[in-house]
Formats: structure tokens, C-alpha cells, sequence
């Protein structure tokens, strides 16, 4: 289905968090502040790599206004964080190895104050060789970074053997493609408000995409009993995957507590760009062969990643890359290797694709080649040799079947923008021109298109957990409870859509309560395109004991037979049915009333589940997969080398679509993310130092690079009896679209792109001057 | 650190506030910090994305490059100073990006919604192009831009629907 509100009808629904949105009232974590509250500031490395000498703080420490001092030496439990591998220090203690690291932070009575007392921090440094480029750090004589040196983390596919079977190859495409830094840059930088409490609690007001995590996070550091803190982590402005890991809140909280007040920190746009997590640099090396009938043979992979100064979730990034490189396709012989290096960059970490955006441009960009090299239309090609419903998963694994990759495969092929570039096709390469008569001879278009198999949910062999709480609360709503966040995705509105679902009730009958630690149940992070899913399963598991609960109550109140009541608007209704149809009559018990005769947690109900996994065991290896195809069609300056793209036709086989104003949201803004990360978008580093500092050099789309048309389609059917509901769709419309566009532009101008973003240099034409690059016919 | 203060007088959302600040304060403290008008958001604080813009006099202005003195005397408005015909209503503009979803996480919508009005008092039926012109200050990284486009395109609508059933009382 063609997603509109048009077609959506009711599901069309305004929402929940809307209203404070659109008038300002709604308080970020952010804006909030509390009486007495200092301003929190951290002094970042001024070098990428160096040890440190000596660090006196005396001088900020008397400065008037200054409150709190905090180094190494205040952190009481451990002095590392990372999501997966606790490597960062809270705060250096001998070394730095990046610019963001930090060394010391202030809390002071005016932020004036605070950054002021920064400069009074004398920090002497022997500044050390700066590892820019990956290769330099797997040298010999490099200098290592951390206790274990410069290797993060490593990965291997093989069956077969890859090697021999290129050289009979009838065909083989060898490639190189690089993909750049990008930053979140989520508009809400990072921040919040730590509050010591009277009962010698601390609560966190921070967001993050895992209130739970960051809870254990800083319970580590502090060396406190988890319980002791309550993290509040909603709502968010953006994040991405950006603000999963801890940013400021080891400082905050330090700072709070050795000040015994309440500490706001809000990072400026520059120390956000400096401190903060961007996607993964990756150089990715295919050697691709198929037969002289250009079926595909062997694959041969090398994928070397810039992971920065520490560890975060670098090595899941790996893996989902070397999971994603080898796109919904038939091998006989699969040779890969990943290897994820430590550098003295910037954090690379977790951000919306996880790695999968780097592999898949990789990958089909491999399929556009060899496809032209053997003269078939691409996307027969890759019909030729896309995988079977019940073929094993990428790393050889169980997945779960569906029929998505056949179906967002027909679709593209029969959407108008796909069948329009027949028409361009049959014009020459070089001067192919859909309006040849009223475009100048420079302007240039054509139309690529790209498919992914995109996994969801952490991976075999990770702690994976959901769950979540249903009840009537005491003011008499039905109320879930998550520890999801909301940082924009729309999961409030998603729930309540659920909720209508299942009990027919109103918006004005539900609560919902998400992103606090002491109020909603351990239900996992918000990531990996998990929490929707989970929801729904969590909500399934629920409902029949809830109901079963609260009809039986109705019954003894009112004495009507349990068959006779459901669930509606403000209570329970008695029905009864005629020729199948259910006729509601009255309510006839209001849920405030069932909440007053409710006894204890009556209407209480926990559940506790894993996200499903394959029962390989393949670590990171996934069991629930979504598929998309996208199409885009380009216009390419050839004078100046500015790439617009016209058009793009988004197809997402990801289950039914429970909140399709949330779904379109998604894919249009994952889709304009890509297209940030295939033309523009890049945190340009020179020797450890970022050279984009803010919103002024980092291009981020704006509105005057939105194209004229976004068509997303929807596939909503899954197989008869399929468990696990709606899929989430947070990351598959930012990780096809690269490759889409560089399709479009080598039509439009014959040059095949291997680096992004895409260099206008390359694209600028001397009259007369193409070439055939990239391939070698054998 | 100490710095002289002026007595800064303006018309906020139709109130005049008189606060004692130093003349070089930025408007989008005074917002933010002293009338604890949080609607307005701080972001690249470079006048490049828009977040913290509100009228002055009418026209959009970013509020991180706006120090008091320049803008004392002058009548402000914020995202708190908009509403539809009463103060509890929602100005048609929010209420088109509610039904459009022209937001995602929300922290660039109160700039957007700025700018917005900004455009349709000059220009009530914008052509595709001036929308993208008078928003093109405002950088939003949920969306995409498409419910942006949409929810222009439909508060133009509902504006000029307004417009032609009650008379305009002011601007």
C-alpha cells in the first residue's frame, strides 16, 4: 500500500506528544532546572594523543563561584564506561587518546564562571604520535593505544574457497569504497540535570536509548548499588544511536554528588561534535565473480573500520557490516574479513544502520557493475541471484522465513519510477536525457535503484531482554509500562494505537508510562529496530491475563456473564452478537470504578522475554530480518558537479503497519539521512583535530535539498501465524539509498562513485571525457 | 567578570518585561534563562539551524545572534506567544503540523513553526520554492523535510480559510 494519510484513514493519528511539541511546552531534559542548580563543564583534551604529566586543579578549585572540581582521583568506583566494553575513562588518568577525552570538569554557580574556571585547569601534556589512518595503527612499530593495542575487535566468513573460485570466474569486479564520518546531529545536544536527593538517592535527568544501561553504567562508576538511581531518560530531542552510550552523565553525577547540588550540563554544538559518537569510516575491499550466465560465484571482502579512541559498540558495528556484506544473495564461495581499528579519531559508535550502511553501499554497488559488465538489466540481475525464502542466513544461520525480499523486489520493478528508466536506458550512456529538449547538454539524468536484507535486534549471543507491565492504574487507565524511550521515532503514539487496538478504548482511557527507572519494568533498549516489535509482543503476552482479570471483576460487580462484556471506551461494555456481528450496548462498569475495588496488584501484569534469536550459534547473528528497495533518480550538473535528487520510491516488507504517519516519518527522515550521507555529509579530521566544528561546514540536508516526490510503499503481509507482529522500521530507510544514488548518477554520467560523500569533483566533465572505470573483463 | 547591567524593556508576547541584564546578553538566554521561556531551543548557537528563531517586530530572527541591546524596545514573539483565536487554541499553523506530522522529535518545531507564520504573513499561498526559501534557516534531522512540506502546505490552506470567514483583527 501506497502509505499516505489519504490511505491510512484512521490509522492516521495525531500524536500523543504533539500537542507540547508544536506549542514549546513540552520540557526536554534539557530545559529543565532545579533551585540551586550549578552549571556543569568538562575540560576535553586539547591533543589527540598524548600522556599527561600533571594536572592542577588548585587555582579552579579557589576560584569564586566554583563549587565542585572533579579529576580521575574523585571517581570512586570503576573509571571506565562503553556500552560493551568499558574502555573510556570517565576521566583521564595518565593518557589521552582522542580530543574528546576528558581530563577534568567544574561545577560552578554561572555557566560564565564554569567555563572560566576551565582555563584555570594547568594540565601539562608529552604529546604523542597521532594514529589518523587505520593502517598506520596495525603497523608493528605504531604506537599502541590501549593495554591489548590497536585491534578492537575482528571478524571471518568463509566457506568455500573464495580465492580459486575467482580465478575461473567468468567475470570478476574488484572494488574499493569508502564511506565518510557521519554525525548524528540530532538537534538536541547532549545534556541534563543530576539531582542528589534527601534520601541519598540520585536521579538522572539525561536521555539515552537505554534508561537501564546508563543506570548500570553509572552505578559502576559511582560504585553504588544500581538501585540507588533513578534515570529519567524521556522525552529526547534526536539521537540516532547517538546518545546510547553515556556522554555527560559520569560528570553530572560526580559533580552532583560532590557538590551536594543539583548540576545541569547541556553540551555547546562544538563540544558535541567534539565529544560525541559518529558513524564508522570504513574502507571496504569486494572482489566479486560470477559465470559467463552471471550467476554469482565467489565474494571476497576485506573491511577495515575506523573505530576511533574506544571500544563502545565498535565490534557489534563490525559484525553487522560483515553480516550486511553480503546482500539477499546465492554464494557458493564467501571469503570476509572485518577488522574494526582503534585510532586517535574521534568515538566511532552506534548510529541508525549500524554499520549495514557502509556494507550495503558496498555491496550493491558491486551488483550494478557486474551487472553491467555482463549487459543485464540490474535488477534482473540481482532477481537472478537474490535468495531463496528458505535459504539459510547470511552467516549460514536459521532465520525466520518470510516472503519480503521477493515482494519489495516486484514492487520496485513495477513502480513508475523504476520503469521510467527503461526509457533513459535506451539513450546512450553518456548523453542520456529523459528531456533532452528542455535541459542544456550538462545536465545529466539517470536512475539507480538498491536492495537491503537488514537485520533486527542485537544478534545471537547478546543480552537481548523485553518485557513490559500492563494494568489499570489507580486513576483508572489502562497503563503500559516500557522502558522504551521516545526520542521522535513516535513509539508513544504507536502504543497508544496498540492499546486502541486491543481494547477499543480512547487515547483519554490509556497511560503510558516509558524512559524511567523506577517506574516501568526492564524491557531492553531502544534500538536496533527492537522496541516495536517488542511492544507488540510484550502487549500479546499481556492482554489475555488483563483482560481475563478485569472482565471477571466487571462480572462481579455487575453480575452480567463474562461473555457478554469487553473492553471500550471508558470501561466495560456489555455486548452481544448477532450473525457474527458484536453489537455494543452500554458500558457498564467504569475502569475508575473497577480501579477503586481493585485489591493489591490485582490488575497488575509483568511479563519477561527475550527478543527471538536463531538457534545457531553465530554470534551477532540475526533471526528476524526486514527487506527494502529503493529507487532514485538523480540530475547531475556536469559543469558544477551538484547532484539533485528528483525522486525516490522507498518499499519496506516489515509486517503491518501499526502507526503509519511514525512509519512515513521514519523512512522519509532516514531516507533524507542518506542522502546526507551519500553528498554531503562528512566530520572532516586532520591529525585527530575536527576540521566541521558545527552546523555551518557539517551539511546536514536542508529543505532546499528536498526532492519534489518520496513515495513510500508499504508490504504489510507476513506468513500465516507469524508471532512476532510488526517489524521496526527505524533504520531501514537510511541504509539502500546510497547505492540507489550512485546507480543513478553513473547512468546519468558514466562515472561509478566508490567514495562518499560523493566528490563533485569527480563529476565535473570536460567535454568529450568519460571512461569505463572499475572493471576487469576477464 | 563583573559586567554593567541595563535596565532591558520589551514587549514579549505581547507583555512587557522589564529585566536588569548586561546589554550584551543574548536574547536566547534572556528567553531561556531569565523568563524561563524554554520553548525556544538552543542548538548550533551560530544562527545556522534555526532552533531558537522568534519574531521581532514581526520578522524571524535567530535568537543566539541577538544580544539585548539590539533588540530592546521591540515586540518579540515565541513559540509560547502563539495560539489561534483564544489563548487555548492552537494557532492553525500547529495545528497543521499535529495533523501532518510535520515533527518528529520536536526540538527544531518551535523555529520551524516561527519561521512558518513568518512566511505566511508575507506570503499566505507560498509557492514550493518560497516555502523551501522561508525555511531553509531551519535544518530538521527526524523528518526528512516531507510532513514539514505538508504541514506548510496545509496551515497555508487553513490560514486563508480563517481569513476569509473572520476579519482580521491583527497580524
Amino acid at each position: 500500500m501506497l502509505l499516505n494519510r489519504e490511505s491510512s484513514g484512521e490509522r492516521w493519528r495525531k500524536r500523543r506528544d504533539g500537542k507540547e511539541k508544536v506549542t514549546g511546552e513540552l520540557r526536554y531534559l534539557t530545559d529543565m532546572t532545579a533551585e540551586g542548580m550549578l552549571y556543569g563543564r568538562v575540560l576535553r583534551s586539547s591533543h589527540p594523543h598524548a600522556h599527561i604529566l600533571s594536572l592542577d586543579t588548585l587555582a579552579a578549585e579557589n576560584y569564586e563561584g566554583v563549587v565542585a572540581v572533579i579529576t580521575h582521583r574523585d571517581v570512586p568506583g570503576l573509571n571506565r564506561f562503553g556500552i560493551a566494553v568499558p574502555d573510556q575513562p570517565a576521566l583521564c588518568e595518565d593518557t589521552v587518546r582522542y580530543i574528546g577525552d576528558a581530563i577534568a570538569a567544574v561545577a560552578a554557580i554561572t555557566p560564565e564562571i564554569a567555563a572560566y574556571a576551565l582555563s584555570l585547569i594547568h594540565v601539562e601534556y608529552e604529546v604523542l604520535e597521532t594514529i589518523t589512518d587505520p593502517l598506520r595503527a596495525l603497523e608493528d612499530n605504531a604506537p599502541r593505544l590501549h593495554p591489548q593495542g590497536n585491534i578492537l575487535h575482528r571478524t571471518q566468513v568463509k566457506h568455500g574457497d573464495a580465492g580459486h573460485a575467482l580465478q575461473n570466474c567468468a567475470y570478476v569486479v574488484k572494488e574499493v569504497y569508502s564511506t565518510p564520518r557521519q554525525m548524528h546531529a540530532y538537534m538536541e545536544t547532549e545534556g541534563g540535570l543530576f539531582i542528589p536527593e534527601p534520601d541519598g538517592r540520585l536521579t538522572v535527568y539525561a536521555p539515552t536509548q537505554h534508561g537501564y544501561k546508563d543506570r548500570m553504567q553509572i552505578a559502576r562508576i559511582l560504585d553504588w548499588e544500581e538501585e540507588r538511581i533513578r534515570v529519567i531518560s524521556s522525552p529526547i530531542g534526536g539521537s540516532f544511536g547517538g546518545k546510547d552510550e553515556l556522554n555527560v552523565q559520569p560528570y553530572g553525577s560526580l559533580l552532583a554528588l560532590k557538590s551536594g547540588r543539583p548540576v545541569k550540563m547541556h553540551n555547546s554544538r562544538m563540544e558535541s561534535v567534539r565529544a560525541g559518537l559518529k558513524r564508522h569510516p570504513m574502507k571496504i575491499e569486494m572482489e566479486t565473480g560470477m559465470d559467463e550466465y552471471g550467476r554469482l560465484k565467489a565474494h571476497r571482502v576485506r573491511i577495515v573500520a575506523d573505530t576511533g579512541a574506544y571500544a563502545t559498540l565498535g565490534a557489534p558495528v563490525l559484525n553487522f557490516a560483515t553480516e550486511h556484506s553480503m546482500g539477499p544473495y546465492r554464494w557458493e564461495h564467501i571469503d570476509i574479513e572485518g577488522i574494526s581499528v582503534y585510532t586517535n579519531n574521534g568515538v566511532s559508535g552506534e548510529f541508525r544502520g549500524f554499520g549495514g550502511n557502509q556494507a550495503i553501499f558496498a555491496m550493491e554497488g558491486q551488483m550494478d557493475r557486474l551487472a553491467e559488465q555482463i549487459g543485464m538489466d540490474p535488477w534482473e540481475f540481482r532477481m537472478l541471484n537474490r535468495r531463496y525464502p528458505d535459504d539459510p542466513g547470511p552467516l549460514q544461520q536459521e532465520i525466520w522465513r518470510t516472503n519480503g525480499l521477493e515482494q519489495v523486489m516486484q514492487a520496485l520493478a513495477q513502480s513508475s519510477l523504476w520503469q521510467r528508466r527503461e526509457a533513459i536506458s535506451v539513450l546512450s550512456v553518456h548523453d542520456s536525457l529523459s528531456d533532452a529538449s528542455s535541459s542544456p547538454p550538462w545536465i545529466k539524468r539517470g536512475i539507480g535503484a538498491a536492495l537491503a536484507m537488514h537485520g533486527a535486534g542485537l544478534g545471537y549471543g547478546i543480552d537481548d531482554p523485553a518485557g513490559g507491565r500492563l494494568s489499570l492504574n489507580a486513576s483508572g487507565q489502562i497503563e503500559a509500562a516500557f522502558s522504551y524511550e521516545e526520542f521522535g521515532q513516535g513509539l508513544i503514539t504507536t502504543l497508544e494505537i496498540m492499546l486502541i487496538d486491543l481494547f477499543h478504548c480512547t487515547g483519554e482511557d490509556i497511560s503510558i508510562v516509558i524512559g524511567d527507572t523506577d517506574r516501568v519494568p526492564h524491557s531492553g533498549s531502544s534500538t536496533a529496530s527492537r522496541s516495536t516489535t517488542m511492544a507488540w509482543m510484550g502487549l500479546q503476552r499481556l492482554k489475555t491475563p488483563f483482560l481475563q482479570a478485569i472482565l471477571q471483576k466487571a462480572h462481579d460487580m455487575t453480575g452480567i456473564p463474562v461473555d457478554q462484556l469487553t473492553t471500550g471506551e471508558q470501561g466495560i461494555w456489555q455486548i452481544s452478537w448477532e450473525d457474527d456481528a458484536e453489537i455494543r450496548h452500554k458500558c457498564v462498569v467504569s475502569y475508575r470504578e473497577i480501579a477503586a475495588a481493585a485489591q493489591g496488584n490485582e490488575f497488575v501484569f509483568d511479563t519477561k522475554f527475550s527478543y527471538p534469536t536463531t538457534p545457531d550459534e553465530v554470534v551477532g547473528g540475526h533471526f528476524l530480518y526486514t527487506y527494502a528497495a529503493v529507487a532514485a533518480e538523480v540530475e547531475v550538473n556536469t559543469l558544477s558537479g551538484h547532484v539533485k535528487l528528483l525522486d525516490t520510491y522507498h518499499t519496506v516488507a516489515a509486517g503491518p503497519v501499526i502507526n503509519p504517519m511514525g512509519f512515513i516519518g521514519q523512512i522519509e527522515g532516514g531516507s533524507v539521512m542518506a542522502l546526507g550521507f551519500t553528498l554531503t555529509e562528512d566530520a572532516v579530521m586532520e591529525e585527530g583535530h575536527y576540521m566541521t566544528r558545527n552546523m555551518d561546514t557539517y551539511m546536514i540536508p536542508s529543505i532546499q535539498d528536498m526532492h519534489t516526490s518520496l513515495e513510500v510503499e508499504a508490504i504489510e503481509e507476513l506468513p500465516e501465524n507469524d508471532p512476532f507482529g510488526p517489524r521496526g522500521i527505524g533504520e531501514i530507510g537510511s541504509v539502500a539509498l546510497a547505492p540507489a544514488i550512485t546507480a543513478a548518477i553513473r547512468q546519468a554520467t558514466g562515472t561509478w562513485v566508490t567514495h562518499l560523500p560523493v566528490s563533485r569533483d569527480q563529476l565535473i566533465r570536460r567535454a568529450g571525457v568519460w571512461q569505463q572505470e572499475g572493471v576487469s573483463p576477464r | 567578570m563583573k559586567t554593567t547591567s541595563i535596565q532591558w524593556q520589551a514587549v514579549i508576547n505581547g507583555t512587557v518585561r522589564e529585566i536588569e541584564i548586561p546589554p550584551s546578553r543574548r536574547l536566547l538566554d534572556i528567553l531561556r534563562e531569565d523568563l524561563d521561556l524554554t520553548g525556544t531551543k538552543i542548538s548550533c548557537e551560530i544562527g545556522r539551524c534555526g532552533a531558537c528563531m522568534v519574531l521581532i517586530d514581526g520578522e524571524p530572527m535567530n535568537s543566539c545572534l541577538m544580544m539585548a541591546y539590539q533588540c530592546e524596545g521591540t515586540e518579540i514573539t515565541t513559540i509560547e506567544g502563539l495560539h489561534g483565536e483564544t489563548e487555548d487554541v492552537l494557532h492553525p499553523i500547529q495545528e497543521a503540523f499535529l495533523e501532518e506530522g510535520g515533527f518528529q522529535c520536536g526540538y527544531c518545531t518551535p523555529g520551524m513553526i516561527i519561521s512558518t507564520k513568518a512566511l505566511l504573513d508575507r506570503v499566505p499561498q507560498p509557492k514550493e520554492q518560497e516555502i523551501k526559501e522561508g525555511l531553509c534557516g531551519n535544518l530538521c534531522r527526524c523528518t526528512g523535510y516531507g510532513g514539514i512540506m505538508r504541514a506548510v502546505e496545509s496551515a497555508a490552506d487553513k490560514c486563508a480559510q480563517r481569513s476569509s470567514l473572520i476579519p482580521a483583527v491583527d497580524s
